[in-house]
């Protein structure tokens, strides 16, 4: 996904020499190609977030289109209001590259993770997000954030994951994509590392339809609330905060389009607690595949149970 | 009458004030004289009106003299007596801190420390085109707390931005007093030549001295950003209001207006 990335680019800025990288001093190895292929495109800003998210409004008002290269811990949420004054109320075409998003730098604890980018942004007027789950679905990503007429936070999490899709997807502002067709009870709704989660968890409910969302704001009611009709529980998938993030956002349309059971499944609250491997950080957060099929069985429960009048349902 | 005289401007913002019952007096009237010189004989505005492509930037920084910069666009014609008189009205356009939306601004900076960043990349566009534009950014002495400033000038200095003109409005009060009580700063100008900028200082209220000061400023030959430490007084124009920082939150009353603006007709 970050070889999709790089090219994606590179090949924007040999295209359209306004297209200016600017980094916090990030992106070790990552821009190597961008650096020989458009070496006057490429700034390091140093390690000065918050001048560099102004900067490149400056050069955006006078006409450039910059792309802000930095981890998501600190590009957005360092810079959240830059990010709110100085790009986004004057709709600047800005692209925010917010790398390693959720829990990728498992071993350097809570400073380099960022599991609140989502939260924190959806509230921004006029930004626009994207979190792609493969280099498929990167590509596409990557072309509508640099054609976009105004600001754009792309979230890049787990990189290396391999494919969800078999083809290029037809990635549209506020559309799903759909993974795999399913008429079953269960539809499961992930973004970005967890679509490889949800597609292995939801074989366990054959049937199971399983959608992709690269496109987290805008997010058209339209599709989620035809989904929502279709199947009995939505269960939504992120490495992001269940408060605020891609379950909060269909939540918020179900329960006003389309009232069904959404199980929300993501990082509860909670800090990262110890260090270690990606994999064991996710199963310290339960997103790792046995932790999410129990969790679900969890829901699964409570809604029979609040069906038959025994609990409500938590 | 001529353009830009430094009496008519403070009327201005204290009828603007006054219609609106606005606090931020002090901190317009430290930067009248600045901005006087600027746009008398310093910004290349253009033809076109305030979105002219080829023009200077005027970046205030400090958001909270914005009345100062609004006395300065009525003079051009951009803002109507409309707009004054009906400064804070519901349904108004004119804020009480700087807004890029208001055309004649070049950015919103109510939140300190933005303002310059944002001049710094409009400053490396104008660089990177070779249009010839230059950005002269006013902050004040308490925004210049703020980090983003710090980052902003070693940016400057690193990308040699020498159509860079950064002017600090030195009035030696911020909001909860003065800067000496609530941050000592130092000397600026010691701060600013270690930052790298080719560095000036300057009675901010002698508009010859500022006249002077910025002519040689953007005449300098080298690849250094450059600065102007006006050394300002909050509240200039009006006795009572001088160097008493109850001027950046107390509002006008019909006496206080009338004595202020009898000070200003002699």
């Amino acid at each position: 996904m970050r070889k999709a990335f790089s090219r994606c680019l590179v090949e924007a800025a040999q295209a359209d020499d306004r297209v200016l990288l600017l980094t916090g001093d990030h992106g070790y190895a990552l821009f190597d190609e961008f650096r020989q292929a458009c070496p006057g495109q490429y700034l390091n800003a140093g390690v000065a977030e918050q001048n560099m998210v102004g900067v490149a409004a400056g050069l955006a008002k006078a006409g450039f289109r910059p792309v802000v290269y930095g981890l998501s811990a600190f590009v957005p949420i360092r810079v959240l209001e830059q990010i709110k004054m100085d790009v986004c109320y004057e709709q600047l075409p800005v692209v925010f590259i917010g790398d390693g998003a959720g829990v990728v730098y498992s071993s350097l604890g809570s400073s380099h993770q960022c599991t609140e980018d989502v939260a924190a942004l959806r509230a921004v007027p006029h930004l626009s997000l994207l979190s792609p789950a493969d280099d498929l679905e990167m590509t596409a990503c990557m072309r509508l954030a640099l054609s976009a007429a105004g600001p754009v936070y792309l979230r890049m999490g787990k990189a290396d994951l391999g494919r969800v899709h078999e083809r290029p997807p037809a990635v549209q502002w506020g559309e799903l994509c759909s993974v795999r067709p399913g008429a079953g009870r269960l539809a499961w709704i992930a973004t970005g590392s967890m679509v490889p989660p949800a597609l292995a968890a939801a074989k366990r409910w054959p049937g199971s339809a399983v959608w992709s969302a690269p496109t987290l704001k805008p997010l058209l009611s339209e599709g989620i609330s035809a989904i929502c009709r279709r199947h009995e529980v939505i269960v939504v998938l992120e490495e992001h905060s269940i408060y605020g993030g891609l379950g909060s956002a269909v939540a918020e349309i179900a329960c006003t389009e389309a009232p069904c059971w959404v199980c929300r499944v993501g990082i509860t609250d909670r800090f990262s607690q110890f260090c270690g491997s990606y994999e064991y950080l996710l199963r310290e957060h339960q997103l790792d595949l046995e932790s999410i099929a129990s969790q679900v069985e969890d829901f699964l429960r409570r809604v029979s149970d609040s069906r038959r009048g025994l609990t409500p349902a938590a | 009458m001529t353009k830009f005289e430094s009496s008519q401007l403070r009327r201005t913002i204290l009828r603007m004030a006054h219609a609106g019952a606005t606090v931020h007096i002090g901190c317009a009237f430290s930067l009248v004289e600045i901005l006087a010189v600027l746009y008398r004989n310093h910004l290349r505005l253009g033809a076109a009106g305030p979105d002219a492509p080829e023009r200077d930037y005027l970046v205030l920084s400090k958001g909270h003299g914005v009345m100062a910069q609004y006395a300065c666009l009525y003079e051009l014609g951009w803002l109507k007596d409309d707009d004054l008189d009906h400064y804070f009205g519901d349904g108004t356009r004119l804020k009480g801190l700087s807004d890029a939306h208001v055309p004649g601004l070049e950015v919103s900076s109510g939140s300190l420390g933005h303002g310059l960043s944002v001049g710094v990349g409009l400053a490396l566009a104008a660089k990177r085109t070779g249009s010839g534009q230059r950005c002269f950014a006013v902050v004040g002495d308490g925004e210049i707390n703020e980090g983003a400033i710090w980052e902003a000038l070693l940016f400057a200095s690193h990308w040699q931005l020498s159509n860079l003109v950064l002017i600090v409005d030195a009035n030696g009060f911020q909001a909860m007093g003065s800067t000496g009580e609530v941050m000592d700063l130092g000397s600026i100008a010691a701060k600013l030549s270690a930052f790298g900028l080719e560095t000036r200082e300057v009675d901010g209220h002698d508009e010859a001295a500022l006249d002077a000061a910025f002519t040689e400023l953007t005449h300098l030959p080298g690849s250094r950003p450059r600065a102007l430490v006006a050394h300002t007084v909050k509240g200039q124009g009006v006795s009572f209001m001088a160097r008493d920082n109850r001027w950046h939150y107390t509002r006008l009353d019909s006496n206080t207006y009338a004595a202020a603006l009898a000070e200003l007709r002699n």
